[in-house]
């Protein structure tokens, strides 16, 4: 257990404040980066797969292959988390395939054409945010991306627990250190303070510890030599006492 | 595994991977202890035939096709009755000395119908095994996504002849070009159903759906159908591939009920279909249920029949298209050939690449097990024009000389630059006394629906 000194007590309050200020201001920063950078990371990765279905695929679209284009969605499905959606939609609006089970949402099969990032709730499915991307510039139809706003923002929270941790155990090892310096900070005081109650109860003071304090070339030894010498004025016969 | 024992020929895949072993003294001594002394003594004379090597799959005394195909999981049932029918005639062929001289053999390999190990099959097939062609195949999800890998081996002159699928992609372009088909396509199948539904009455179509290529395919199919009559869909609802029938498909029964449909049909594997059907059936939709050809008809009436007492409460309202006659119909020369076949070779199920965890019993007779029967008629008849010295450059040219070609089943079959499918006639049938029979009467049959269900 480290003693904290009654002088440095509110020094190191103030040190442990200041880490606490310092490493919630640092995690909020991060957090918040990590949150912003991981959705549009996101948002960006379900851009480019519609992108890349909607530019990989329009000789199948042109020749009607909806089984082999049911395919090349399904292949891409594994990309979107744990539940995440595609659907193709035609230059009609019409859905023409899609990967829902065990049908198709009826807020998606209601809904108006959509374009850029929008977000949605899915009836018993949840939140999603949907990315549609044009094919053929919007005349072949256009691909939707459906992610799970839960799996982004369980992505999110894993990101931040890896970045929490580390933070925490940054913020514990800084206050154990800054005890450790507060308390060799204070040692040559307690030393002092030891060797004046000593001089004042005229007690001995050949002790290995009151040598080493009067030979330091700080504060603490300074003082160590004005009390001795106050000591010494005091009561120029004392023995025990080698002037410095 | 309730199946019989395989014979000689029954088991080429086995006997191939043997033959290659077998050369080594030491692993006949270490297997002595398991084979019985025939087992064991049939092993060495086929090494003794087979140390020719192979080119392209093709050796002395064999032809090796490669197949991957659903020998384990909930649509295994498929793989297995169309590599029985396709082995009740190769047999026969074998043991009369094969195609000028040569064995037909297959190796086999399971994919679950699965994408991924299809894909993982058909190269070690195309790399490593190197066979001859691709034979055989099962699915449209997994055929689907094979075919670039027929493309890419294109200098290889690899082709892919007569999936167990009538999905579009390997009819047209891109890939059309490196398949040949048998059966009929799901386009022709999903078009009739749609086309005597509507004309008995029954406008009102919905569409269950496995979610993957082979649905889309046949939603595509009954869209385009319906189209045809200014129609649109009424309802439709999707199920995940691999669905056992032990799942509950109520959801999607449900949403059927709201838009009342007075007809759907069925694109699916046997297990989902038995489930939607019971599930269909106990909720209240008492509408006619049509399957496609591929979902192996006898499979999923044997689980409607197996767990329940009065199965004629929901296999009344089943109608199923075929791609084959049916096996029956024994005025059919192919038909009566197949029922021979079946009775004299006796297939049994593929034990190598089947699950022992899995139980299956096979049927003596199937449409699955038919079309196999027919794959592989026509697939000698394509290694007898190939002649003495068959190379895969010498196939496509083979095929085409096929005109008017009679495989006894009342329609002839003929190939050319713009026709690599086979066949195009598509049956229909009912359930009658627990087993399918042709259905020739929609209105009797619609009328019968109706009452059925009041």
């Amino acid at each position: 257990m480290i003693k904290i000194t009654r002088l440095f007590q509110w020094t190191i309050f103030g040190v442990i404040g200041l880490f606490g200020v310092l490493g919630f201001a640092n995690a909020i920063v991060t957090l918040t980066a990590i949150d912003r950078d991981l959705t549009r990371e996101t948002r960006e990765n379900s851009q480019n797969i519609a992108k890349a279905i909607a530019d990989s695929n329009v000789d199948i679209l042109l020749n009607n292959d909806l089984s082999t284009l049911q395919s090349r969605i399904d292949q891409m499905l594994p990309l979107l988390g744990s539940n995440g959606y595609i659907y193709i939609t035609d230059e009609h609006n019409e859905i023409i395939a899609h990967t829902f089970v065990p049908n198709i949402p009826e807020e998606i099969s209601s809904s108006e054409p959509t374009g850029g990032i929008i977000e949605r709730t899915l009836k018993g499915k949840g939140d999603f945010f949907e990315v549609s991307h044009p094919i053929l510039a919007g005349v072949g139809g256009n691909v939707h991306i459906l992610i799970d706003q839960d799996d982004v923002s369980l992505l999110i929270q894993g990101a931040m627990g890896n970045q929490v941790w580390p933070l925490a155990i940054t913020f514990l090892i800084a206050i154990v250190l800054g005890l450790l310096l507060v308390n060799l900070a204070a040692r040559p005081i307690q030393q002092l303070l030891h060797y004046a109650v000593a001089l004042a109860k005229k007690e001995s003071v050949d002790e290995p510890q009151n040598e080493k304090l009067l030979v330091r070339k700080d504060e603490a030894g300074d003082l160590a030599r004005l009390y001795q010498y106050f000591a010494l004025v005091a009561d120029p016969n004392r023995s025990g006492i080698d002037a410095k | 595994m309730k199946t019989k024992k395989t014979d000689r020929f029954s088991n080429p895949t086995r006997r191939t991977i043997v033959k290659g072993l077998a050369a080594s003294p030491l692993v006949l001594a270490l297997g002595a202890n398991k084979l019985g002394a025939q087992e064991l003594s049939q092993m060495s004379s086929n090494t003794q035939s087979s140390n020719s090597e192979f080119v392209n799959g093709v050796s002395d005394s064999q032809i090796v096709l490669g197949t991957s195909a659903a020998f384990t999981g909930p649509s295994r049932g498929l793989g297995i009755e169309l590599y029985r029918g396709a082995m009740a005639y190769f047999q026969d062929v074998n043991s009369k000395g094969g195609v000028h001289g040569r064995e037909i053999t297959l190796k086999l390999y399971d994919d679950g119908y699965q994408p991924d190990p299809a894909v993982n099959n058909t190269t070690k097939l195309m790399r490593d095994d190197k066979v001859f062609a691709l034979f055989g195949y099962v699915g449209t999800p997994t055929v689907t996504r094979v075919l670039p890998l027929l493309k890419k081996f294109q200098d290889e002159n690899f082709l892919l002849f007569f999936p167990f699928t009538g999905a579009q992609p390997q009819r047209q372009l891109p890939y059309g070009p490196f398949a040949f088909n048998l059966r009929a396509s799901y386009r022709q199948e999903t078009g009739g159903l749609v086309e005597n539904f509507v004309r008995v009455g029954r406008e009102k179509v919905g569409v269950f759906y496995q979610a993957d290529a082979y649905g889309r395919s046949g939603w595509a199919g009954c869209r385009e159908a319906l189209a045809k009559h200014n129609l649109k869909m009424v309802g439709e609802a999707t199920y995940t591939r691999g669905t056992q029938y032990t799942a509950s498909l109520k959801d999607q029964v449900e949403w059927f009920m709201r838009d009342k449909p007075d007809a759907i049909v069925c694109i699916g594997a046997y297990a989902a279909c038995a489930a939607f059907l019971r599930d269909a059936v106990d909720g209240g939709l008492q509408v006619p249920i049509a399957n496609l050809s591929f979902v192996g008809s006898e499979n999923l009436l044997k689980l409607i029949t197996d767990t329940h007492d009065n199965p004629e409460q929901y296999s009344q309202f089943l109608v199923n298209s075929q791609v084959v006659p049916s096996y029956n119909d024994l005025s059919l020369e192919g038909v009566q050939l197949y029922d021979e076949f079946m009775t004299k070779n006796a297939p049994s199920a593929p034990s190598e690449v089947t699950s022992d965890d899995e139980e299956y019993k096979t049927f003596d007779r199937s449409f699955v097990s038919l079309e196999g029967f027919l794959n592989a008629k026509l697939m000698t008849e394509i290694f007898t024009r190939l002649g003495p010295e068959p190379t895969r450059e010498g196939v496509e040219e083979a095929v085409f000389t096929i005109q008017d070609l009679d495989l006894g089943i009342g329609e002839t079959v003929s190939f050319n630059e713009d026709r690599r499918q086979g066949l195009d006639r598509v049956y229909y049938t009912i359930v009658e006394n627990g087993s399918f029979v042709p259905l020739n009467d929609w209105t009797a049959a619609s009328n019968g629906w109706t009452e059925a269900a009041s």
